[in-house]
């Protein structure tokens, strides 16, 4: 068990390996936590739902009243994490994700003020905390008295993280801390925040450290409320360090740790930000159905017609798919597995993009009326756009995906290519290696039975999905063997194939874990009680099966080229060149 | 002071509640649950009168394991202790009452508040069977003198008034045009309408304090109570769906079809 624990279902099935065990069976609420769950999302709703009329003046005003502020903090929102010993709720990760859904489905600025102090403004002292000063920090973290916020983003400094020109110097006992942070959630009411700031020598990348920096410190100061886009009741305001004399007792983790302390916080947290989009998603389906039965056109309500039927069959769908991955992704969090960046990032992808595209179509479904600010559509379409760039861009992320794969199969390209130089030299050892991958390739190529070539365990109903998956997996390890031999070392520059392999990947883990999901549901309710469930995982995996297909046969053949030299003319002309006139 | 309260558990207001085609229930399946709202309001105003006079708020409940969600609810709002009356199967309100009784009878509270009626089937009965088997004095239907926005509701004032002496309590009761105020000698049973005041919510740290707090399980046997209902249902059915109106151009009109179609006047 604990030596499966470090193995990531993403990073196995690159290698062509279906490790069944880790998605098996769908993670479930234990009991004990199921009933503190259903009482706390009870609670939630008759916190939430006598402001359901506010959400929309606060939107409007661009903040909150201070009174509602101090209501969350009563009510406890700010505890959802933290451990029972500190004051706090003790929530792992399913339930706090399954808690942020419930908040998100009325407001997402309530949402982001809950997430950013939970997920990763003081995730750093609950994962790399010492005793004291969790001891020091948590009580008054659990109780809202200090509100937390999470300050990496600089002007110059944003995906590429490490670029941060906020330092610390070491003086005496203290840390000296200089420069601005930019975007900060909560940062007009936060008192703790997560510093990361640059230790090492001028000129070194990436040399930085982790700081617990509170508000009462002398030198440090918030800009403005940012006016924004959406989650405008949300608090965004740069945070100022001028000459902050930080204690070195508030180094969290290690000096010089700080790039790895802020990539664990964000994969840590990103099950905070899936339940968040699962939850608008559900009311948005919700406002959809209702708004589709009431609206009548042509003698009837419009969702007597197909292409409105359509639009809603698929938010279902991706509902449903984005609240398995992220629920598995969770899971494997509360299980303990350690290697899960790939899931969490694929699940913050796919999860954000499902959003967007449910955000845009609830507002088309609802049409005119969408386009009002008197109804809901608007508002929800401008709050949900932010999670395809916060906490890691989705280009990004889509990049980190597809490389840590392509490491992976890269190191065996390698092993074999150092083997065959080896070969002359002592041609048993040589052969052995050879043999295997040789044999690997063939069985990918032949679909001869290999081992963790297919899942077991599915119920038979599911079958010709997990065959399509199946396929899709050898489709996966032809894409990365064929992309890693095309490009190469210069992969990294190979921005377009790397995509291509994100989103197949994205596909094949969201596919695995809507099948393990609606294999719990047919092992619970029967096949009967999951039939719904049942055709959620054909439409999905049908869909996803052609869309692996489709990027495979882009590998070869595409026009990447020319889209590169076209966007290059406009960066030329610094614009459009052509006219009709 | 010592109050016992209930909280039943009941359909929630907001779930889709069809009958079952054969009529002989409702379609459980998909159902979300909650507290009786009206029993929430009287767990409230007990919290507020401990508040003010200080005791314990004890809640009860009747049903199978999972009316515990209903009593921890109770608890988290912040009431001492629980009492849970393990039961399933069909049970019809004297049987209920004559449980409440037994608990009444062996926790000897001050005052006993309850809802005036659960949402579920609108009975209206359990109060008034309780009072009058207990021997105690009775006000149904408590309501209150200020509106929501009052500063004594903000700041959670009861509305029940008690004597400093806790031998009586003041209640004004909402009845057909008016307010009426009866005062009772304690202990009485006191049922809760919808104006008396507004719940509080449970907040987390409620929720974590609850899981502590101690639920006493008793059964109908234990209590020496025959449950056996007297009361049989035999179908149910969800009422006719209503006609549509019609619009009439004038008031004459309005008369004549009163007078000639309707028939009212």
């Amino acid at each position: 068990m604990a030596e499966k624990k470090t193995q990531s279902f993403m990073r196995s099935l690159c290698m062509g390996e279906i490790e069944e065990d880790i998605l098996l069976p769908f993670p479930k609420v234990s009991p004990t936590d199921r009933e503190l769950l259903k009482g706390v999302l009870g609670s939630i709703d008759s916190l939430l739902k006598p402001h359901a009329k506010d959400f929309r003046a606060w939107d409007r005003a661009g903040e909150f009243p201070p009174g509602f502020v101090d209501e969350l903090r009563q009510f406890g929102l700010f505890s959802l994490v933290i451990p029972e010993s500190y004051g706090g709720m003790g929530m792992g990760s399913t339930a706090y994700s399954r808690t942020l859904q419930e908040i998100a489905r009325y407001d997402g600025s309530v949402a982001v003020t809950v997430g950013a102090h939970s997920s990763i403004g003081m995730r750093g002292l609950l994962l790399f905390g010492t005793d004291e000063q969790k001891r020091r920090f948590m009580p008054r973290l659990a109780t809202g008295e200090l509100i937390a916020a999470f300050c990496l983003t600089e002007a110059g400094a944003g995906s590429d993280a490490a670029a941060i020109k906020t330092n610390a110097v070491r003086d005496g006992d203290d840390w000296v801390l200089n420069g601005e942070k930019l975007w900060i959630t909560n940062g007009g009411m936060a008192g703790f925040f997560t510093v990361f700031a640059k230790t090492g020598a001028a000129g070194e990348r990436g040399h930085m450290t982790t700081f617990i920096v509170t508000r009462d410190l002398k030198g440090v100061s918030t800009g403005p409320h940012e006016d924004k886009l959406g989650l405008r009741a949300s608090s965004t305001t740069t945070v100022t360090f001028e000459d902050v004399r930080v204690p070195a007792a508030n180094v969290l983790g290690e000096v010089g740790k700080g790039f790895k302390v802020a990539m664990k916080i964000l994969n840590s947290g990103r099950t905070g930000l899936g339940g968040g989009c699962v939850g608008a998603m559900k009311e948005l389906i919700a406002l959809s159905a209702k708004q589709a039965k009431e609206r009548v056109q042509f003698g009837q309500p419009v969702s007597s017609f197909g292409l409105v039927k359509q639009k809603l069959g698929h938010m279902v769908v991706e509902c449903y798919a984005t609240e398995a991955a992220v629920s598995v992704v969770a899971g494997l969090i509360d299980q303990g597995y350690e290697d899960y960046q790939v899931e969490a990032a694929i699940s913050k992808v796919f999860a954000s993009e499902c959003l967007w595209r449910t955000a845009d179509e609830a507002l088309q479904i609802a049409a005119g009326n969408g386009y009002m600010c008197d109804f809901p559509y608007e508002r929800k379409l401008r709050d949900a756009r932010i999670n395809r760039i916060f906490e890691g861009t989705n280009e990004i992320l889509r990049l980190f995906i597809a490389l840590t794969a392509m490491n992976d199969v890269g190191g065996q390209l390698k092993e074999l290519a150092n083997s065959l130089q080896g070969v002359f030299n002592d041609p048993i050892k040589g052969f052995g290696v050879l043999s295997e991958y040789a044999l690997k390739r063939a069985s990918l190529a032949t679909g001869i039975k290999r081992a963790k070539g297919a899942f077991t365990k599915l119920p038979p109903s599911l079958a010709p999905q997990a065959a399509l998956f199946e396929e899709a997996t050898k489709d996966l390890a032809t894409a990365a063997d064929r992309i890693l031999r095309k490009h190469g070392k210069n992969i990294i520059g190979k921005q377009f194939a790397t995509k291509r392999l994100a989103d197949i990947m994205t596909d094949l883990f969201v596919m695995a874990c809507v099948l393990s999901r609606v294999a719990s549901s047919i092992k619970d309710k029967g096949e009967r009680g999951a039939a719904k469930e049942l055709e959620i995982a054909q439409v999905f995996s049908g869909q996803a099966r052609r869309r692996v297909k489709t990027h495979l046969s882009k590998i070869d053949d595409n026009d990447d080229e020319l889209i590169k030299s076209l966007a290059d003319h406009a960066f030329e002309r610094d614009g459009y060149a052509w006219d009709t006139l | 002071m010592k109050i016992l309260v209930t909280a039943k558990r009941v359909e929630d207001p907001e779930s889709k509640i069809k009958v079952k085609p054969d009529g002989t229930g409702i379609v459980l399946e998909g159902l979300k649950y909650k507290i009786n709202p009206f029993d929430e309001i009287a767990v409230e105003e007990a919290l507020r009168l401990v508040a003010k006079f200080p005791g314990e708020v004890v809640v009860a409940s009747v049903g199978g394991k999972e009316v515990q969600e209903q009593l921890r609810h109770a608890l988290a709002m912040g009431a001492t202790r629980a009492v849970w009356v393990n039961h399933t199967g069909p049970l019809d309100q004297m049987g209920i009452a004559a449980l409440l009784q037994k608990v009444a009878e062996k926790e000897k509270p001050d005052l006993v508040i309850l809802g005036k009626q659960s949402i579920d089937d609108d009975q209206n009965q359990i109060g008034q069977y309780l009072a009058e088997w207990l021997g105690w004095a009775q006000a149904t239907f408590a309501s209150k003198v200020e509106s929501f926005e009052s500063d004594a509701e903000k700041n959670k004032v009861p509305a029940l008034t008690v004597s400093a002496d806790v031998k009586t309590v003041r209640v004004v009761r909402e009845v057909d045009g008016g307010l009426a105020t009866v005062e009772c000698q304690l202990p009485a049973v006191v049922t809760a309408d919808l104006r008396l005041n507004m719940p509080r919510y449970a907040s987390l740290p409620g929720i974590m304090k609850a899981k502590s707090k101690p639920i006493e399980e008793l059964t109908p046997v234990g209590l020496g109570v025959d449950v056996t209902p007297k009361l049989t249902v035999t179908k149910m059915m969800a009422p006719p769906a209503r006609k549509a109106g019609i619009k009439v151009p004038d008031v004459a009109t309005l008369v004549q079809k009163l007078k000639t179609e309707a028939k009212v006047l």
